[in-house]
């Protein structure tokens, strides 16, 4: 007989009371993990999509709050701002290039898709584009779409499309970018403009410089021609990692917060086993048991409700993050969460935490019901009745 | 007359939840060193209060009790744990066994709290057991065996620790004729090994076999043979 089989024993005399104890416990620690590996590649998918973006500096309306410069990054639609007059002023500064976006949002099979407004050919060198299926062209009546759109509605090159009510034909299909731009209709600038009646407006502009050192030079350049202001794709980076870090943290302590919850679950489940068990426990007295060896065999007790229960968590947030991810409904928030490559499966980092908070939280849970056990005088356990 | 192993010197209990009961009232008790006392009374005058006391499971509200030379009212719990786990055998009289646990795993956790290693406890428990007739019913759960074979685990285990001091309260309490001389023979056979033992009785037959009888009432010791 050793502490451990009697600790193990004790655990598992009901069996519902036991199962209940780890759900309890297995569902906070799931949870926790899932939002921790969904977070884990934030950072390289930002970046990657600021990559595919291509642009060293953005410029945007004034006043745009971080919020606005995520869906630069996401392709949410964004509010129509800088005129063609400011557009062309910031074009027409040398050693620079720039392309206008007019980012809005349509639906095909009352799925949102986005769409967005583009220079035919400034955009498709700017991109380096490469077309897969059909030929690049884009005008009044003519549509390019990424590959994952074609292959998400199963279209191809001389379909019909409507967008907004106005008839296509869909001309072209891009090459796989392995990017947000697979996901998107582009449509003539425009041609679109005018089918969304927003005038001479764009919603921002892309701007590649020649000269990389030259970049603050530029980006003042632009501000005192244009009425604009201009992002680095740094400052982007940095801002939308500071964003979705907050909404990470915050799903996180929601998490930790089921957690502690599942505490409270143990923390009753150790309270009744005590009372049921007073007489073992001054059977144990009278055989000589200290204080000490009471305390510690209830605390083991606690303490495995949080290993069982954060295993069988971990399993079971695992596998909810490897299915779930990819169904994440796609928003500001969750775009960058909820992507295929932003989860790392079975990190380390994860585990290790995840493990440590939930025997951690249990241990914490068992300390006061281990206590009351140890303080349990031999008399009153065994005369009780 | 031989040494004496327990002594206890005005040894006065009074339970105090909302109004005080005197369950003990300056007792003074003297046992030698190997004999087979039992202490006899009507139920509720504080035979059980005065076994807990001199095994060390409670503490007196005033009084002394002495181990030999030490004075178990002046050491602190762990002290007590470990004179119950290395000196003091304790039967009582329902709800003896972890239920579990095995009968063999109930003989060995009081070997594990003695501190002898996993690998030594099996052998030693098998011995006890077979000292009290049940090696047949090693893997038998406490569910599954009759009152007295019950409190014969429970004198096995409570030799585990080869006490010196067998405390054993109503042992035949809720048992048939046949179980109670079952279990008088394994309590002779304990004594005759060396070991002290007292135990709380209203049986005429435990009281045959003892050496001397403790009368006890209203909390009170009326003088030996009264
Ligand atoms: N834990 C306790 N709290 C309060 N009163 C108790 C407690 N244990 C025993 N008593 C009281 O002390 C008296 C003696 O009890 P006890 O020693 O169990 O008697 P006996 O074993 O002779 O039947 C009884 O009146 C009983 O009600
Ligand atoms: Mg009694």
């Amino acid at each position: 007989m050793t502490r451990g089989k009697l600790v193990f024993k004790n655990l598992t005399r009901k069996k519902s009371r036991f199962l209940f104890t780890i759900l309890g416990i297995a569902v906070g620690i799931a949870s926790l993990v899932t939002l921790l590996s969904l977070g884990t590649g934030l950072e390289a998918e930002v970046k990657k999509q600021s990559q595919a973006l291509g642009a060293e500096l953005v410029v945007t309306p004034k006043g745009w709050c971080a919020y606005e410069q995520i869906s630069v990054l996401t392709g949410e639609s964004l509010p129509e701002a800088i005129p063609n007059e400011d557009v062309e002023k910031v074009a027409g500064i040398t050693g620079i290039t720039a392309v206008p976006y007019l980012v809005q949002r349509t639906a095909i099979k009352n799925q949102p898709v986005t769409v967005v407004g583009i220079l035919p050919e400034p955009m498709k060198q700017f991109k380096n584009w490469q077309i897969d299926r059909g030929e690049y062209r884009l005008d009044r009546e003519s549509v390019v779409v990424g590959s994952s759109i074609a292959q998400q509605f199963e279209l191809k090159a001389g379909d019909k499309l409507t967008i907004r009510g106005t008839g296509f034909i869909l001309r072209g299909i891009l090459k796989e970018m392995g990017n947000r731009d697979d996901l998107v209709i582009y449509l003539d600038l425009a041609t679109a403009q005018k089918l969304y009646g927003v005038g001479d407006k764009v919603s921002f502009i892309a701007v590649k410089v020649d000269d990389v050192t030259q970049m603050d030079r530029y980006s003042q350049e632009i501000q005192e021609r244009a009425n604009v202001a201009v992002v680095s794709d740094k400052q982007l980076i940095r801002s939308v990692l500071a964003i979705m870090g907050t909404v990470r943290n915050t799903l996180q302590m929601i998490a930790a917060v089921a957690v502690l919850a599942a505490a409270f679950g143990i923390i009753n489940t150790m309270l009744t086993a005590i009372h049921e068990r007073k007489r073992e426990i001054g059977i144990l007295q009278a055989l000589g048991a200290r204080r000490r060896t009471i305390f510690s065999l209830f605390l083991y007790e606690s303490a495995l409700y949080g290993l069982l229960g954060g295993v069988l968590g971990l399993a079971a947030g695992f596998a909810l993050s490897f299915f779930a991810a990819p169904y994440i409904e796609q928003s500001e928030f969750t775009a960058f969460l909820g992507s295929a490559q932003s989860v790392k499966m079975f990190s380390p980092a994860v585990v290790g935490q995840a493990m440590l908070f939930a025997v951690v939280v249990a241990c914490l849970a068992g300390i006061y019901p281990a206590w009351k056990a140890s303080r349990l005088s031999p008399v009153e356990a065994i005369s009780y009745e | 007359m031989s040494e004496m192993i327990i002594r206890t010197e005005k040894l006065t209990k009074i339970y105090e939840n909302g109004y005080s009961t005197v369950a003990l009232q300056d007792v003074d008790l003297e046992i030698p060193r190997g004999s087979l006392s039992c202490i006899m009374g009507p139920s509720g005058h504080g035979k059980s209060t005065l076994l807990h006391l001199i095994g060390g499971l409670d503490r007196p509200t005033s009084g002394k009790v002495f181990l030999e030379d030490l004075d178990l009212t002046a050491v602190d719990a762990n002290h007590l744990a470990e004179v119950r786990c290395r000196r003091i055998g304790f039967v009582f009289q329902f709800f003896n066994l972890l239920p579990v646990l095995t009968v063999l795993e109930n003989v060995e956790i009081a070997l594990m709290l003695a501190g002898i290693p996993p690998r030594n406890q099996r052998e030693r428990a098998e011995e006890l057991l077979g000292l009290v007739g049940l090696e047949d019913k090693l893997q038998a759960k406490p569910n599954q065996l009759s009152g007295g074979q019950r409190q014969r685990v429970a004198i096995a285990r409570s030799l585990a620790n080869d006490p010196d001091i067998l405390l054993m309260d109503e042992p035949s309490g809720n048992l048939g004729t046949k179980s109670e001389r079952e279990l008088l023979e394994n309590i002779e056979k304990v004594n005759q090994r060396g070991k002290t033992v007292v135990i709380v009785t209203h049986s005429p037959s435990v009281a045959k076999i003892s050496h001397r009888i403790i009368y006890i009432q209203d909390g009170r010791l009326k003088k030996e043979g009264e």
